[in-house]
């Protein structure tokens, strides 16, 4: 058995390179589809975890706690109190890495021009920044000093359509725990830039000053958490949920169902370029692999006629087959991980940044080659491959070694 | 106490007189306290309850339009305007009690009560807001005032105040500034944004002798931009400091008008 396989290999190298043109254009076409299927992936999935963690780490984080009723009607109304030491202790330890809470109220902002909607938030400057990363996004001025800072951070957009500036002053509305109006000047201490949803959509300052205005005491509307590891979230959700049974614990995936079903796509997507990319292959194999079988009729007719089993020309057509697609493969594989390899440090979308922020999106993509499920999508397109080629070996091994010797080639 | 304003005002003034002459210095009505002043002329405008009738004119660089209004005010914070015309818009009213807006459309048959948000929107389609509509002593109360500048007119000296918005005040401006005659009468008001840039002005186009007062009869409200648009509000019928019935400013009065 052994002497058949090592005569098979010697056998099948050396019929590969007959036609080396011809083996090296099906290789090249084998190399470049996986590579484009490794590649996309790797773009892929940088693109899904940017946009996640674009959505996430702005405002969501991994998950949020609510006062029940509160994320279906986010009123004041729909308020909670400060947490509970057990819940603090929870939220303190791992695998929580930080979290902030919020008072969240709509509101509408109002300057000499124009009178806009939008959520007013009352953070703590100081655990918001271990959460979100809008502290970091302040283009002009300063963000928030502390919980009881009277003044104002608003998105770049939004200022431009109000017409104000920094240092001019904004009057926000909103109802209080009351019922009646709560409105007060506030003096614009920072501009953030982010996308145009939340630049538009959300006015900071600091907590004790929203919970002063609204007359709330010490009550928040919500509190953010992040944790870390994205595979501990649901044990942190539900110790959470342990801590505050009284509370609605939501993870991201229930915040965010359009990020979430935006990674989960991502990850089909790649699968179906895989198949495309496997039929135009195949053609190519299938159609190499025929025109071998056909130009070497003589030569099957004799080895059989030398004794040669049909079961053994079907392997050598197999093998040939899996050394060309394997040679692809191997090329493809390598090129894509040298590629992704090469473009970790960061991907700038430049001109299509906008669109990118557009659907949540950031500015760099950070491509991760992702070992195993590159092997497993190379095995993959490596067996499909032996596997089209059992045509035309089925072919060759049906060959019959008497019309086989006198055909013309 | 809004009525005896004027008259201390008149008196005041009636008894400078003769110092005036004496001093040969024309009217040495000098520094009169700006605060006073404003409210004077916030008084006179307002009365302690007034019953009047408006046209207005809302004119567009291609369009003008023009309808007719009743209303009804009572203290500072109580005001009721209700169109009578064009059949169109007749009906459509409005009631403010102090900082709730209640419109009533009568297509729709419903009260709608406005979120205070909305209070700083224009009017009606016009150039003046719900909240200049119920002649809001905002002006008063949230900002402080000082003289910046006198002039003449008519036999009159004309006072310039300036109104800035106090520390913290919801006020969106960046100061004020209103001419008041020396017998509190209003002739005009000006809007300037927190850069001090004029965003608006209202200016008292005629007096009238109305309802036992001198009255701003035309007022014309023009936004800087867009140029070449304003709305102008006359007065063809006043009284003033009269009994309204108590039901007035409610809002079954405001749906089904009893008067």
């Amino acid at each position: 058995m052994n002497a058949a396989w090592s005569l098979l290999m010697a056998l099948a190298w050396r019929n590969l390179w007959r036609n080396p043109r011809r083996a090296a254009i099906t290789a090249i076409v084998v190399a470049a589809g996986l590579f484009s299927v490794l590649t996309l992936d790797a773009m892929m999935q940088a693109w899904a975890q940017s946009s996640r963690d674009a959505t996430l780490e702005l405002l969501t984080g991994s998950g949020q706690i609510h006062a029940q009723g509160w994320l279906d009607d986010p009123v004041l109304d729909h308020r909670m109190p400060a947490p509970s030491p057990e819940l603090s202790a929870t939220l303190n330890a791992a695998p929580i890495g930080g979290w902030a809470s919020r008072v969240t109220v709509p509101a509408v902002i109002q300057s000499e021009y124009k009178t806009l909607p939008l959520s007013l938030m009352g953070v703590d400057p100081a655990s918001e920044a271990r959460i979100s990363t809008i502290p970091d996004m302040v283009v002009e001025g300063s963000y928030l000093t502390g919980p009881d800072d009277g003044e104002i951070v608003l998105g770049r957009h939004l200022l431009e359509r109000l017409r104000t500036q920094l240092g001019r002053r904004v009057i926000v509305m909103a109802q209080a725990a009351d019922g009646t109006l709560a409105q007060r000047g506030f003096v614009v201490a920072g501009v953030f830039a982010g996308n145009t949803a939340i630049e538009d959509g959300y006015a900071f300052t600091g907590q004790r000053t929203v919970q002063q205005m609204l007359g709330i005491g010490s009550d928040i509307s919500e509190i953010a958490f992040r944790v870390p590891d994205n595979g501990q979230l649901g044990a942190a959700v539900t110790s959470l949920k342990a801590a505050a049974p009284e509370l609605d614990v939501k993870p991201w995936t229930a915040l965010s169902p359009m990020a979430a079903a935006m990674d989960s796509a991502m990850g089909s997507y790649v699968w179906i370029w895989l198949g495309i990319v496997f039929v135009l292959m195949a053609i190519g194999i299938v159609n190499t692999q025929l025109m071998a079988v056909f130009e070497r009729v003589r030569e099957f007719g004799l080895l059989m006629a030398l004794g040669m089993k049909p079961r053994l020309i079907l392997a050598l057509v197999c093998v040939e087959s899996a050394l060309l697609v394997g040679l692809g493969v191997a090329v493809g594989f390598v090129a894509s991980a040298a590629l992704t390899w090469g473009l970790s440090g960061g991907v700038d979308l430049g001109g299509l940044a906008q669109g990118a922020e557009y659907f949540g999106g950031s500015r760099m993509l950070y491509p991760h080659f992702d070992m195993a499920l590159s092997l497993r999508e190379a095995a993959l397109i490596w067996a499909l491959g032996v596997l089209v080629a059992l045509w035309p070996a089925a072919r060759a091994a049906r060959a019959n070694p008497v019309e086989a010797m006198s055909h013309e080639t | 106490m809004p009525e005896t304003v004027l008259p201390d005002r008149l008196r005041r003034a009636l008894l400078m007189l003769p110092l005036a002459v004496v001093l040969g210095a024309g009217p040495v009505l000098a520094a009169p306290d700006a605060t006073a002043l404003l409210r004077a002329a916030f008084n006179n405008w307002r009365a302690t309850s007034s019953a009047t009738t408006m046209t207005m004119t809302i004119h567009r660089p291609d369009w003008e339009r023009h309808s007719t209004m009743q209303s009804w005010t009572q203290g500072t914070d109580k005001a009721l305007v209700r169109f009578t015309d064009p059949p169109g818009d007749a009906g459509n009213a409005t009631l403010k009690i102090g900082n709730d807006t209640w419109v009533f459309n009568p297509k729709l048959n419903q009260v709608i009560k406005l979120p205070a948000s909305m209070l700083a929107q224009s009017w009606m389609g016009s150039d003046f807001s719900y909240d200049d509509l119920a002649k809001s002593d905002d002006v008063l109360t949230l900002y402080t005032h000082r003289i910046i500048g006198t002039g003449q007119s008519g036999g009159h000296t004309v006072y310039t105040v300036e109104a800035v918005p106090k520390p913290g005040a919801p006020v969106v401006w960046g100061k004020l500034t209103a001419q008041v005659r020396d017998d509190g009468v209003f002739l005009g008001e000006t809007y300037f944004d927190q850069g001090m840039q004029p965003v608006r002005t209202m200016t008292v186009d005629r007096l009238s002798q109305m309802g036992g007062r001198i009255y701003p009869a035309v007022l014309t409200m023009r936004p800087v931009s867009p140029a070449g648009q304003w709305t102008r509000v006359e007065t063809t019928q006043a009284s003033f400091d009269i009994s309204l019935p108590a039901y007035t400013f409610t809002r079954s009065n405001l749906q089904n008008p009893r008067n």
